[in-house]
C-alpha cells in the first residue's frame, strides 16, 4: 500500500521541482502558439540577449542570498559602471590635458568600480554586521547619486569612440556575435557555468550554502564567515557592473538612471528560480530558469501587444505563484519523508 | 556658577592655547564676516524652481534657463527636482515657503495632484508660475505657460507620414502612460495619422520615456512586426533607444521620430538616425516665466492671460542646424 502512494508523493515532489521550468516550458508553448514569429531563431537569440542581462545580476545575486543576505543595490552599479565607462570614453581632463584611455582600460575601471562597491557593501555587512537590506539599500542612493554627480544629470553620447583617440569598440561588447550567438549571451553564460561551477563543487561554493543554512555551526566549524560574505558582495558588484558595460554598449550612450527596478528583477529571478530568500538553499542554474521565465514573459507579452499596466500585473502575479508553490514543495516533501522514514521507525521499535 | 581658573604652573601648554588663539583669531573673524555674509544675501529675493528631475536633458535644460536669467535679474535661485512625485513636491514647496520665496517656477507633479500645493503656495503669498505642465485648475497660478504638446504632435506625425509616403506599418512607442503628456502626443499623432488609411499602426508599446527599455521592446516589436518601416516615439530617449535597436537589426530603412528637441536628437537628425523631432522651446519658456514673475514682482501683474501655449518647432535635416539647446539660435 506505501509504493503508490510514496510513487506518487515521489511524482508530485519531481513536478514541483521542475515547476519553473514547467512554467518556462508552459509560457513558450503559449507564446509560440500566439505569435508566428516567436519561435524563430532570431526572435530567440534577441530573447537571449535581453535575458543575459536579468541572469548575470541574478547569478551575483544568488551567491549573496545563498549567505542569507540582499544585494538592493545591483542596479545602481550597474548605472554607475555605465557612466564610468562614458566618462572615460568622453575623455578625462587631468591636470589641463585630456586622456582617452584604451577600451580594456575602461572596462577595468567600470569592473573596478563595481567590485569596490561591492567591497563596501561587504565590509559593512560582515565586519561591522550591519543588516545587508540596510547597507546596501544605502549603496542603492550612493551610486545612483555619484553617477548622477559624475555626469552631472546629462547622457554621455557617442561611446563608439573615435580612431583619432584610439578607442573604438566598445559596442562590440553589447553588439557584436559570437558563433551567430550574441557576445552579452556568452558572457552570461561563462559566467554563470564559472559561478555554479564554484558554488557546487569548490569549498568556497560550500562555505557560502554553510554560511546561508546555519551561520553559528558554520563559524563553529571554522569558515571564515566575514571572509565568505565579503567576496559574494565584490561577485556581485562585479555581475552589476557587466551588466551596466553591456548596456552602455548596447545604446553607445551611457545614462545615469540606467539600471532603476533592476535588481527587483534580478530577485525575482532568484525566487522564482527556487531559492531560498533565508539562505542555505538554491541554485545558479535555478536562477538562470527564472530569469529565463520573467524574459519570457516580457518579451512574449510585447510581442502580443499586451498593455504595459497587464504586464506588470501578470509578472506580479507569475512571481507570487511561484513562491506559493515553493512553500507547497516544502510541505510535500516533509510529508514525503516522513512517510518514507515512520515504517523504519515503526520496525525499530 | 564660576569657571576655576587653570593652575599657572601649567605654562607649556598655557603659550600653546595662546598661540592657537593668536591663529585663530583672524579665522574665526573671517568666518564670522562670512555668516554675516551669509546672512545678508537673504535680502535678495529668492526664485525657487521646481523640476521633475535633472536626469533628463529636457528638465535640465528648463531648470537652467530659469536660473540663469533670474540671477541676472538680480535674484537668488534654489533648483530642486521632485521625480514626479507628488508628495515630494508638496515638501519643496513648504521649503519654498519657509524660505520666504517671492516666486516659484515650478514644472509640476500632476495636473490634479498640484493644485492644493500650489494653492497653499499662493497663499503663503509665493507667485507661482507654472510651466510644461498645466494645471486643471485657474485662477491660482499667476501664469502657466505651456508648449503646444497637441499641435506639436501633430506636427510630428505630419513629417513621420510625409517619410513614409503616406503607407506601410508602423509602431509607436508611448511615455509614461499616467503622464498626461504621454496621452496628449499619442492623441496628436493619431489624430493625423489614423487619416490615412494605408499607414497601419501594427504594434503600440509603453517605454517609460526611458531609452533602455525602448530599445528592448524596438527589438521585440520588430521580430514580431518585421514589417515595419516606421517607428514614431513620443519624447527623443525612447526615439533614440529605437535608433539603436533598429541600427543592430540592420534595418536602415525604418524611419523614426521622436520629440522633445535634444541635441542629442538633432545630432541623430544630422547622422540620419533619426527623420525628425519637434522642439518643445523649454529654455524658451522658462525665461518667459522668470520674465513675467519679475514684472509681477514689481507691477502685481503680468500683463498676459494665465494660460499661454508656446507652439513647438519641427526640426528635420533642413533646419537641424538652427536649434540647440531647446532654444532657437539667433
Amino acid at each position: 500500500m506505501t509504493t503508490p502512494t510514496t510513487l506518487s508523493g515521489r511524482a508530485l515532489l519531481l513536478l514541483l521541482k521542475l515547476r519553473a521550468v514547467l512554467m518556462l516550458l508552459i509560457l513558450l508553448a503559449i507564446f509560440s502558439a500566439l505569435s508566428p514569429t516567436f519561435f524563430t531563431a532570431n526572435n530567440l537569440s534577441i530573447l537571449a540577449k535581453h535575458v543575459s542581462i536579468s541572469a548575470l545580476l541574478a547569478t551575483g545575486m544568488t551567491l549573496v542570498v545563498l549567505t542569507g543576505g540582499i544585494d538592493l543595490s545591483v542596479g545602481s552599479i550597474a548605472g554607475l559602471s555605465g557612466i564610468v565607462a562614458g566618462l572615460l570614453i568622453n575623455g578625462l581632463t587631468l591636470g589641463g590635458s585630456t586622456h582617452y584611455p584604451p577600451i580594456p582600460v575602461v572596462i577595468l575601471a567600470a569592473l573596478l568600480t563595481g567590485a569596490l562597491a561591492g567591497a563596501a557593501n561587504g565590509l559593512l555587512i560582515a565586519r561591522f554586521s550591519v543588516a545587508p537590506f540596510i547597507t546596501t539599500l544605502g549603496m542603492l542612493y550612493i551610486a545612483r547619486g555619484t553617477a548622477l554627480l559624475l555626469s552631472n544629470g546629462h547622457t554621455f553620447p557617442n561611446l563608439a569612440g573615435s580612431q583619432a583617440h584610439h578607442n573604438t569598440g566598445f559596442p562590440a561588447l553589447g553588439q557584436s556575435f559570437l558563433l551567430g550567438i550574441p557576445t552579452p549571451v556568452w558572457i552570461a553564460l561563462i559566467i554563470a557555468a564559472i559561478a555554479a561551477l564554484v558554488a557546487a563543487r569548490t569549498p568556497f561554493g560550500r562555505h557560502i550554502y554553510a554560511v546561508g543554512g546555519n551561520e553559528r555551526a558554520a563559524r563553529l566549524a571554522g569558515i571564515h564567515i566575514a571572509r565568505v560574505k565579503l567576496l559574494t558582495y565584490i561577485l556581485s558588484g562585479l555581475c552589476a557592473a557587466l551588466v551596466g558595460l553591456i548596456i552602455a554598449s548596447q545604446l553607445e550612450s551611457a545614462h545615469p538612471a540606467t539600471g532603476e527596478s533592476f535588481e527587483l528583477n534580478a530577485i525575482a529571478a532568484v525566487v522564482l528560480g527556487g531559492t531560498s530568500l533565508m539562505g542555505g538553499r538554491g541554485s545558479i542554474g535555478g536562477s538562470l530558469i527564472g530569469a529565463l521565465v520573467i524574459g519570457v514573459l516580457a518579451d512574449g507579452l510585447v510581442m502580443l501587444g499586451v498593455s504595459e499596466f497587464w504586464q506588470i500585473v501578470i509578472k506580479g502575479v507569475v512571481i507570487v505563484l511561484a513562491v506559493t508553490v515553493d512553500q507547497l514543495q516544502s510541505r510535500v516533501q516533509f510529508r514525503f519523508l516522513n512517510a518514507l522514514f515512520r515504517p523504519k521507525q515503526e520496525a525499530a521499535q | 556658577m564660576k569657571y576655576t581658573q587653570p593652575s599657572t604652573n601649567l605654562g607649556a601648554p598655557c603659550l600653546d592655547s595662546e598661540t592657537w588663539a593668536r591663529k585663530l583669531a583672524p579665522r574665526l573673524t573671517r568666518l564670522l564676516l562670512t555668516l554675516t555674509a551669509c546672512h545678508r544675501a537673504p535680502q535678495l529675493p529668492l526664485i525657487a524652481i521646481i523640476v521633475p528631475s535633472q536626469d533628463n536633458p529636457y528638465f535640465k535644460a528648463e531648470a537652467e534657463a530659469a536660473a540663469a536669467r533670474a540671477l541676472q535679474l538680480g535674484y537668488r535661485v534654489r533648483i530642486d527636482a521632485h521625480n514626479d512625485d507628488a508628495y515630494r513636491q508638496d515638501n519643496l514647496i513648504d521649503a519654498a515657503i519657509a524660505s520666504n520665496a517671492a516666486a516659484l517656477i515650478l514644472d509640476n507633479a500632476g495636473t490634479d495632484a498640484s493644485i492644493s500645493t500650489v494653492r497653499r503656495a499662493t497663499q503663503a503669498g509665493i507667485a507661482v508660475f507654472l510651466i510644461d505642465r498645466e494645471i486643471s485648475a485657474h485662477g491660482i497660478a499667476k501664469a502657466q505657460i505651456i508648449s503646444d504638446n497637441d499641435q506639436g504632435a501633430r506636427l510630428a506625425a505630419q513629417a513621420f507620414a510625409q517619410a513614409l509616403n503616406n503607407h506601410g506599418d508602423y509602431a509607436e512607442l508611448i511615455g509614461r502612460e499616467s503622464d498626461a503628456n504621454a496621452q496628449i502626443r499619442t492623441h496628436g499623432f493619431h489624430a493625423i495619422l489614423d487619416a490615412s488609411p494605408q499607414l497601419k499602426l501594427v504594434a503600440a508599446q509603453s517605454a517609460n520615456w526611458s531609452q533602455s527599455e525602448a530599445f528592448q521592446k524596438t527589438e521585440t516589436m520588430l521580430q514580431a512586426h518585421p514589417s515595419i518601416s516606421g517607428i514614431i516615439a513620443g519624447n527623443d530617449t525612447m526615439a533614440l533607444g529605437a535608433a539603436a535597436a533598429v541600427k543592430g537589426a540592420n534595418r536602415p530603412d525604418i524611419r523614426i521620430t521622436g520629440f522633445d528637441g535634444s541635441n542629442d536628437a538633432i545630432n541623430a537628425i544630422n547622422s540620419g538616425e533619426l527623420t525628425a523631432t519637434v522642439l518643445q522651446p523649454a529654455a524658451f519658456i522658462s525665461q518667459l516665466a522668470v520674465d513675467q514673475a519679475d514684472l509681477y514682482l514689481h507691477t502685481h501683474t503680468t500683463g498676459k492671460p494665465e494660460l499661454q501655449i508656446i507652439p513647438c518647432d519641427l526640426v528635420d535635416k533642413s533646419n537641424a542646424a538652427h536649434y540647440k539647446d531647446f532654444a532657437k539660435l539667433p
